[in-house]
């Protein structure tokens, strides 16, 4: 493989890690105030399970983070990994 | 560290990127404004075909709007957009290509996403921007106001006095120190929020530099494409080694360019 590739090759691994990073960073967040809801919950009249709402509602973005930062590749990615790979 | 914080004073970026960030508000609700009507209008309107006007009015507004913002961000705040009209739309001189172009095109979504993106957007540079600079004035301008009768409320403190009011020079003296460096790094982050929404080189242009390069080359390796695509685009967050192998990779798959591969370096001359 040329420089170039190599280089190209490197931008995109670091592309990958960046994605993870910034959906744990993102995980880490939405787990903090779920967890501090429930608190609010717990504390307060404990009857009514409110907090469920937005742990359903963000907790679909995150999962749909989580795809995307685990599964789904650019196309550039693509084409580069298959280059390297000699296909 | 002092020495780093003071730097920021003599950036001019500090100035410019807080014009910027005073003057987007406007624009932001303007460009909301304009397209969510607009949009609305004409997808109510369109069972009757009035409203097929109206939407194409609004997406030619979207793309003046990023245009604009393209350039104020390339101006204001150095981000590090294209800035190039975009060849989309060459080869369809008549005006159902270019409607069809205009509707067609990625470009456009990505506009019209920026028009609605832009107030939120607009906001919180805003309101960052003016809770940074009235931090760094207030604890000057209070003891004046309060000497010349004036007041303000802390939660249930009424603050009416010169000695009271000394209470926000420390706050003050302290954003007088480190309020241009954040200025300066607000306005970056800012530029380059707007360079990934609205500064990137889209794919087909990007290809198409590539072909026009070698043709006027006749054979350049990656790096030397690369340095004449970031002369011909200027900086973009798209114009990056991985990007512009992608391209070459698509047009050697094409058949529209040829490498030739030596031990360090390959080589690409069109086909």
């Amino acid at each position: 493989m040329d420089e170039f590739a190599e280089l190209a090759g490197r931008e995109s691994e670091a592309r990958r890690i960046a994605r993870r990073q910034w959906f744990w960073l993102h995980f880490a967040v939405f787990a903090t105030i779920q967890v501090f809801l429930v608190v609010v919950w717990a504390l307060s009249s404990a009857d009514y399970p409110w907090f469920i709402f937005p742990l359903f509602g963000w907790g679909t973005v995150a999962a749909a983070h989580a795809v995307f930062a685990f599964v789904v590749k650019t196309p550039e990615q693509i084409m580069i990994e298959r280059e390297a790979s000699g296909q | 560290m002092m020495r780093w914080l003071l730097a920021a004073y003599r950036d001019p970026r500090t100035y410019t990127g807080l014009a910027y960030m005073l003057a987007v508000l406007p624009l932001g609700i303007a460009g909301f404004t304009v397209t969510v009507t607009g949009l609305a209008a004409g997808a109510g309107l369109m069972v009757t075909l009035a409203g097929v006007p109206i939407l194409v009015g609004t997406l030619l507004f979207a793309r003046t709007f990023a245009r604009l913002n393209r350039r104020l961000a390339w101006t204001l705040l150095d981000a590090p957009v294209s800035q190039i009209t975009p060849i989309r739309d060459e080869g369809s001189g008549y005006f159902w290509g270019r409607l069809r172009s205009l509707i067609g095109a990625r470009d456009t979504t990505g506009e019209v996403c920026f028009s609605l993106l832009s107030l939120p957007l607009a906001i919180v540079a805003f309101v960052v921007a003016v809770t940074i600079l009235w931090s760094a004035v207030a604890g000057f301008a209070l003891p004046v106001v309060t000497a010349l009768g004036g007041a303000t409320e802390l939660g249930t403190w009424r603050i009416d006095t010169p000695a009271e009011s000394l209470i926000f020079l420390p706050i003050s003296v302290l954003f007088l120190a480190v309020g241009p460096r954040l200025l300066l790094g607000w306005g970056g982050l800012i530029g380059r929020v707007v360079a990934s929404l609205v500064g990137r080189v889209n794919f087909t242009e990007l290809k198409s530099g590539v072909v026009s390069i070698l043709a006027r080359r006749g054979e350049a390796d990656g790096f030397t494409i690369l340095g004449d695509l970031r002369l011909r685009f200027g900086r973009s967050p798209s114009l990056t080694p991985l990007e512009v192998k992608a391209a070459l990779l698509v047009l050697e798959s094409n058949r529209v360019v040829i490498p030739t591969r030596r031990e360090a370096s390959t080589s690409y001359r069109l086909a």
